[in-house]
């Protein structure tokens, strides 16, 4: 008996395990009839939207299965998915980056992975052309008051949810009202829209309503807001400011914006988390500019696009740094496909005015002397991003283009250090910056190697996690003595990158700089009405910034896309805008 | 036995909230907070007060600990903060747990069994030079990073090549996920298979060579019986019985999944979302996690314990 006993227990080991095998093997049978679809598991998950909701029972479902169906004539034709042929788009997740949007809720998009579909999907008041030139949108014009302060917006009367329902000035209220209702939990809402009367009110649960948003009538909606803002429109054209359906909103769906019923070019028919994001034209769009595409694939399983492409399994790509020598070399194919676009941001390198060593400002200015950008360009970046002069982006207004930039002078810094007060010897230095351990960023690597050689100063490089870092640097006693880091416009202005980065006491005053002539001329600049003047005061406050040196600006961003020749209308704005319905194909 | 069994289950609760109390601890004090990370750059204090304070992230670690169990054992695990926001973490992970249950179950039934038969070959022709060979690749497998290995196969297997006149490949996709009978499983399954292969061989050698060198196998042998039933019958047998433990572990893990081939071959697997979760401070799905996880051990170490009672005739539970 007890021999047996042995022999007994591994079969059943190899039993049960092969029991448990065959199970997830049938069910797995059962769920992906088809070898290849796209089919995520066995418990209930053919994780398409209308199946999210495991608890929710079919009358929610059936309705929207029928709708989509009935609606959308062309979705029959497009199923083939998978052949090149046919009016299918293919483009990897999001920016380029792959992965799943956080959200697609217009009132909370604070990343560009969640506006990139939000833009396409919903709509808004105004937005963006392709010039970034703000354009009507759901209004088909407005009028401003002589103050500046209230907006009458008035409403085109054919556009409509993509359920058919028309939308109203209820329909604008309901949503910005949203935005700033405490329970939706925006951080981004109070950023753009806050400046309208009671907005703040409702947001901290004061008030109940938005009183500066009234209805006129069924399509006029008045906009007040405190002070006569000059970029007021153009936080209009964010998503947060977006129309969303409230019946839609109110569903009871877990999230609703699984399944958005929105106003724009382009409607979500499918989200396979972690797979794909499938959006179908609106053949109802109200639009000028119809979109043409039936249907456009987002992959969002990340990792190697680029081989997806060049398989020709994706009809565009962002470029890495791994492959940008490959494709830059005019012998490549690939580079007959290739754009560059500048980006709206800047990458710095910060240094803490409130720590030793840099509260002397010529010590600051020796070290921003002894990096050589253009090596670091050429050589780490692979000249992916291009050296920066100034502050303000390329791309940009109020773009200096005399600005020289600080030089690469090892000599000249070595003056200044001498001159400093901290001649005698400067104190060890701690470089934080964002890493998951091993060894810091080749150009983090770089930079501290040639201050060490140009300087002799004494660098250690200290990682953390982005969550920490993030922690670190929020608000306005930064602990980090010397850091890198990006900033990214989030509207065309720029008190975006002067005042908020450099006026004293500004929340995003990472170095703590803070120069009293400065500040008189970001706070004169940001109430100045008249554009050109106001553009010359930001620019003479940049000069002066760049003099006192509490940032180094390294490199200003650019955009490297691949696009297949049959893609017609593609462009890679610096903005996140609605730029599908551009897209044609000729295969 | 049932006793043993009934007081090894009564354990399980103190357990969990052992290592939960740890968990939600570090999520809470730790650095960094998932409406920070919501914001970015751009983060206002009074907004981020004025969320932290509708999430209830604000109140103190007793409170939140005891409304998050409480909702936990209702089946209510949290929402996502950052990124899947608002989404049930319960959803989450039901949406993940059978693509990452797939691959590891393809991974494991092409190496497991290999692993034994390799390890029995090896162990009969101890010293042979294909001992040496078999031995040699072994640690090989489980020395060459995943890292470095991925984009290899990757360049091997999914790009064209063009050789001379010849255009060859793709033989397989890039990645993403198409059910346990696709072709974009065969990569990933294979890397996560080398370990386990790696693992099994060497152990099933060792009992082997153990076995082999037991009194009652020489007894067998001096009765009479054929080599093969002394192999079959006495030796592979108990030879066995070492690994139990050991496959014990691989099915738990196959629970985990793995941060790096998901979030390579982009997999939507439960490994990808613990990964994304630990960067931006997720709490909700952190506990959730380190929770399946921590029962899924604690019921397969009790499950290998049980077993060891059939398996091996010397133990005995009261």
């Amino acid at each position: 008996m007890s021999e047996n006993r042995g022999l007994i227990a591994v079969v059943v080991v190899l039993l049960v395990a092969l029991a448990g095998m065959v199970c997830l093997g049938v069910g797995a049978l059962v769920y992906c009839p088809q070898p290849g679809s796209a089919c995520a598991g066995l418990f209930g998950a053919p994780s398409n939207v209308s199946q999210n909701n495991p608890s929710q029972t079919q009358p929610t479902t059936a309705p929207d299965q029928s709708q989509s169906q009935t609606q959308n004539p062309t979705q029959n034709s497009s199923t083939n998915n998978t052949a090149p042929g046919g009016n299918v788009l293919r483009l990897p997740g999001g920016s380029g980056m792959g992965g799943d949007p956080p959200t697609l809720d217009p009132a909370n998009t604070s990343d560009v992975e969640s506006a990139t579909y939000i833009v396409e999907i919903f709509s808004g008041l105004v937005g963006f052309n392709k010039d970034l030139k703000i354009v009507p949108d759901l209004a088909e014009k407005w009028d401003v008051s002589n103050d500046g302060k209230t907006y009458t917006f008035t409403l085109r009367q054919d556009a409509k949810f993509h359920d058919g329902r028309p939308v109203t000035a209820q329909d604008v209220k309901y949503s910005l009202e949203r935005a700033a209702d405490p329970r939706t939990r925006s951080t981004v809402s109070p950023l753009y829209l806050g400046d309208i009367v009671g907005f703040m009110d409702k947001y901290t649960g004061k008030a109940n309503e938005v009183s500066g948003v009234q209805v006129l009538d069924n399509y006029t909606v008045q906009i007040d807001i405190d002070k006569p803002i000059s970029y007021f429109l153009a936080a209009l054209a964010h998503p947060t400011s977006y129309i969303v359906d409230k019946f839609n909103v109110e569903s009871g769906e877990q999230p609703w914006y699984l399944k958005p019923n929105g106003t724009g070019p382009f409607k979500l028919i499918q989200w396979d988390q972690g797979q794909q994001i499938v959006l179908e034209k609106n053949a109802d769009y109200y639009g000028d500019i119809k979109p043409s595409v039936d249907r456009i694939e987002f992959l969002l399983g990340g990792g190697s696009a680029m081989t997806r492409y060049e398989n020709g399994d994706l009809d565009a790509t962002r470029v890495s740094i791994a492959d940008i020598e490959r494709v830059s070399d005019p012998a490549s194919p690939l580079n007959k496909e290739l754009s560059i676009d500048p980006q709206l941001s800047t990458s710095f390198i910060v240094f803490n005015t409130r720590k030793a060593p840099f509260d002397d400002p010529k010590v600051r200015m020796a070290f921003a002397m002894s990096i050589d950008r253009q090596k670091l360009n050429d050589v780490v970046f692979k000249k992916m991003p291009v050296v920066a002069t100034g502050i303000l982006p390329q791309a940009f207004p109020g773009f200096n283009q005399d600005l020289k930039g600080i030089p690469f002078d090892p000599e000249g810094a070595k003056k200044l250090l001498a001159e400093s007060k901290y001649a005698s010897g400067l104190p060890d230095i701690v470089w934080s910056t964002v890493g998951g351990g091993g060894t810091a960023g080749s150009d983090v690597q770089a930079i501290a190697e040639m201050l060490k050689e140009n300087l002799g100063a004494n660098i250690s490089v200290e990682q953390t996690d982005w969550a920490t870092y993030l922690s670190q640097i929020n608000g306005t006693n930064v602990d980090f003595q010397l850091f890198d880091i990006g900033w990214s416009a989030d509207y065309v202005d720029p008190h975006n990158f002067i005042g908020l980065l450099f006026r004293g006491g500004s929340l995003n005053n990472w170095s703590g700089y803070d120069n009293p002539v400065v500040n008189q001329l970001i706070d004169d600049a940001s109430v100045e009405p008249n554009l050109d003047k106001r553009i010359q005061e930001y620019q003479q406050a940049e000069e002066k910034i760049l003099q006192d040196a509490p940032v180094l600006p390294l490199t200003y961003g650019r955009d490297f896309w691949l696009t297949k020749p049959y893609v017609k209308g593609a462009f890679y704005p610096p903005l996140v805008i609605e730029r599908l319905k551009y897209i044609t194909l000729d295969k | 036995m049932l006793a043993y069994i009934v007081r090894r289950l009564l354990w399980l609760p103190v357990l969990l909230i052992l290592i939960s109390l740890i968990t939600f601890a570090l999520g809470i004090y730790g650095p960094g907070d998932p409406v920070q990370v919501m914001m970015g750059l751009h983060a206002r204090p009074d907004i981020i007060a004025q969320v932290r304070k509708e999430y209830g992230l604000d109140q103190p670690f007793p409170v939140q600990y005891w409304n998050y169990m409480t909702n936990a054992l209702r089946g209510n695990f949290g929402y996502s903060l950052v990124k899947y926001q608002g989404q049930r973490v319960s959803d989450l992970i039901a949406k993940r747990l059978p693509v990452t249950l797939q691959l590891n179950l393809v991974s494991v039934c092409w190496s497991l069994p290999l692993a034994i038969a390799l390890g029995i070959f090896a162990a009969l022709k101890r010293k042979s030079w294909l001992d040496v060979f078999l031995r040699g690749m072994v640690i090989l497998a489980v020395s060459i990073p995943v890292i470095g290995l991925q984009p290899v196969l990757t360049f091997l297997f999914s790009r064209k090549h063009e050789i001379g006149p010849m255009t060859l490949g793709p033989f397989l996709p890039v990645g993403g996920w198409g059910g346990i009978f696709s072709p974009q499983v065969i990569l990933p399954a294979f890397i996560l298979g080398l370990g386990v292969l790696a693992v099994f061989t060497r152990q099933t050698r060792a009992a082997m060579i153990d076995v082999l060198n037991a009194d009652y196998v020489r007894t067998a042998r001096a009765k009479g019986l054929k080599e093969w039933m002394v192999l079959v019958r006495h030796a592979l047998r108990n030879a066995l019985i070492p690994l139990v433990t050991l496959i014990g572990f691989v099915l738990a893990g196959m629970f985990a999944g793995s941060f790096i081939i998901e979030s390579f071959y982009g997999i939507p697997g439960v490994g990808q979302l613990a990964y994304d979760a630990l960067i931006s401070k997720e709490y909700y799905i952190i506990m959730a996690f380190t929770l399946m996880i921590a029962v899924v051990y604690v019921l397969m170490n009790l499950l290998i314990d049980i077993l060891y009672v059939f398996v091996d005739p010397r133990i005995r539970y009261k």
